[in-house]
């Protein structure tokens, strides 16, 4: 996948902003749906790899 | 036998396989989908077979039977396949052989050898004969015999019909290595495409038919797609299309010859008739009118006429509106709005109508691609969207055991969590205060996901603080400012038009901030730098993520520890 680009800016920091280095874990993500993803295209072969052999995308990578 | 299951040496093509027409395809060296014409010429072969002393006429030349031999011509079929007699609508077959009810199947009763009796040769049976025929044509073509393929099937096809196909396709010496739906072939075609870029986006693909329309809104989020809706009808078709025009043509034909008989009551006026119709619709594809000529259509009188377009497109005006409605419907099931919808994708034969594609491009916002011969002068040809889907599938699972693609199609490995909600970053809009929240991973995507953003930072560069977030997508409504109304008479009869011109509202697609996952600060980058933010999701909702300037060292890693499992309601 390309890289999405965000023209917006970020925010500057806040003064006094703090955190154990640099990263401070807020929330959970929502939970997720179950879907049937199509056994179909180059992509999904590559998607089922991964789980049968139970591989991350960079050791796929490799 | 062993030849069959070695995939060393199967030749695999693509059949799509409708109830109207099938279609064949082979994927070449270089990756290339191309259709494969029968020994007749014909790319979309009519799935029709007839039977004439004994000898079997197969696509076209079976369909011109319909004329002098409709009893022993069998047409519309594929849908009764592994179904109960029951359960099937025989409304198609009205002008070609009937289906009868035969123990648990379905059969048609024709004289298919040359001796002068009927036989019932079962749906099954019929399917075997003609993939046998298209089998051998494909065979003929690449000069090696196929013995694989990929079929595509409705997405709505149970597993019992399934099961029927791929038995009949084994009889006819097919192994299907898989069954793909057509919807989904429909945008591997377009994906498979050596300029196809890839993005995140929601699709729609509306297929208009011959016996059914099917409508299917698919996320295909980098390269893989999940069906999130599907709309089947079989009310709004092609073959009433036709009839649109078969009852223009018979009245026209009545007007002139006012003592001549109906060409709807005589069989074969009638299948003269649908033929001419479905000719004449098709010529209006490309033309703005077409010439409709009969010899002998009713005792023994020429018809000829002409009609242009226009004619055409009010004459089909309930049909048009209807399919659009079924499309609309469709995103409305899948719970999204016609903004969401990046691409519609027209399939079936009589998407080559330009008023199928207009009245659709009616429906959407701007920002949505219309793709349809019509509309898109790179669209591929709607009738052979299926069948090159199946033929690029084919090359891609024809080197592995059929054990291994059936497992990698098990839900175990199909069954995948989707985001419920976009993740993004919050950036600063033109009030400071506000952040605006900016989409990286949209709903609806596949777990394990891994995205990259490249994001900009304040003019002078410094430290920034990179807010991750999940995010609702929000329709912002603007109504117009109310027109000063003009003071007449017939105020009460306009109101009609009035409201119509009130819906002309502006519609957005906005975001709405949700909860926020995290807090990452990058400090001291230099101006004009840019931040690299990488998202990794895990299938369990662990999210690992990496923020540093891009082209700058180290930076920093963060870890968001999966939601507590839900169950027993304690969250
Ligand atoms: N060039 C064309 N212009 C307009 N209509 C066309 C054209 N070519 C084919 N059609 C119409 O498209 C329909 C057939 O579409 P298609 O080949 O997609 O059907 P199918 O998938 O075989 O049938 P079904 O969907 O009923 O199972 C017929 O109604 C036919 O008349
Ligand atoms: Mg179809």
């Amino acid at each position: 996948m390309a890289s999405v680009q965000v023209s917006l800016p970020l925010p500057v920091l806040p003064q006094g902003w703090a955190a154990d280095r640099d990263f401070k874990p807020i929330g959970h993500l929502s939970d997720a749906n179950d879907r049937n993803i199509e056994p179909v295209g180059p992509h999904f072969l590559a998607h089922a790899r991964r789980k049968r052999h139970k591989r991350t995308f960079s050791e796929d990578d490799r | 036998m062993s030849a069959e299951h070695d995939p060393a040496q199967r030749v695999a093509i693509g059949i799509s396989f409708g109830n109207s027409y099938s279609s064949i395809a082979f994927t070449t060296a270089e990756g290339k989908a191309e259709v494969i014409a029968n020994e007749d010429g014909e790319r979309q072969i009519p799935s029709i077979l007839s039977y004439v002393e004994g000898e079997e006429l197969h696509g076209g030349q079976a369909k011109s039977q319909l004329v002098r031999n409709a009893k022993n011509t069998v047409a519309y079929f594929r849908d009764f396949l592994g179904q109960e007699f029951k359960s099937i609508d025989p409304t198609p077959c009205h002008q070609s052989a009937h289906p009868v009810q035969h123990e648990s199947t379905i059969a048609f009763k024709i004289r298919d050898t040359a001796e002068d009796k009927e036989n019932e040769v079962t749906v099954s049976e019929i399917t075997t004969r003609h993939l046998k025929r298209l089998r051998s044509s494909a065979s003929n073509y690449l000069g090696k015999d196929v013995n694989a393929a990929v079929i595509t099937v409705p997405t709505n096809f149970s597993n019992a019909q399934k099961e029927a196909l791929n038995k009949a396709a084994k009889e006819a010496g097919i192994e299907v290595l898989q069954f793909i739906s057509e919807p989904v072939a429909a945008v591997l075609a377009y994906d498979a495409r050596p300029e196809a870029k890839m993005a995140d986006k929601i699709i729609v693909v509306a297929d208009l038919g011959g016996a059914r329309s099917d409508v299917a809104v698919i996320a295909s989020r980098g390269g893989i797609y999940t069906v999130l809706a599907t709309v089947h009808d079989y009310e709004v078709t092609g073959l009433k299309l036709d009839q649109v025009l078969m009852d223009h043509f018979a009245k026209e034909f009545l007007k002139k010859h006012k003592s001549a008989g109906d060409p709807r009551e005589n069989d074969r006026a009638l299948a003269k008739l649908r033929l001419e119709c479905e000719a004449v619709k098709k010529a209006l594809s490309i033309g703005t009118s077409a010439n409709f000529s009969v010899e002998s259509l009713v005792g023994g009188i020429d018809f000829t006429a002409t009609i242009n377009r226009t004619r055409y497109d009010l004459l089909g005006n309930k049909l048009f509106a209807a399919f659009v409605r079924l499309v609309t419907h469709a995103v409305e099931k899948a719970e999204l709005d016609p903004l969401d919808i990046s691409e519609v994708i027209i399939a079936g034969g009589n998407a080559n109508t330009p008023k199928v594609a207009s009245a659709l491009g009616a429906a959407f916002p701007e920002s949505t691609t219309i793709l349809a011969p019509s509309t898109s002068a790179t669209a591929i040809n709607p009738s052979e969207l299926s069948v090159r889907g199946a033929a690029i599938q084919a090359s891609l699972v024809q080197e592995f055991e059929l054990e291994d693609i059936e497992q990698s199609t098990h839900p175990m490995v199909t069954v995948t969590p989707h985001l419920s909600h976009a993740v993004g970053v919050l950036c600063i809009s033109g009030e400071e205060s506000s952040g605006i929240f900016h989409p990286i991973i949209d709903a609806e995507t596949p777990l394990p996901v891994r995205r990259i953003a490249i994001i900009a930072t304040p003019k002078e560069g410094g430290d920034v603080l990179i807010k991750l977030a999940e995010g609702s997508r929000h329709i912002k409504v603007t109504k117009p400012e109310p027109k000063p109304k003009k003071k007449s008479e017939d105020d009460e009869d306009d109101s009609d038009e009035d409201e119509s011109d009130e819906e002309e509202e502006l519609r957005e697609k906005t975001w709405k901030v949700g909860k926020v996952l995290s807090e990452a600060a990058i400090k001291g980058i230099k101006k004009g730098g840019k931040v690299e933010v990488q998202i990794n999701i895990a299938a369990d909702l662990g999210v690992n993520a990496i923020f540093r300037e891009v082209g700058g060292k180290g930076g920093v890693r963060g870890i968001i520890q999966p939601p507590k499992a839900t169950q027993n309601g304690s969250a």
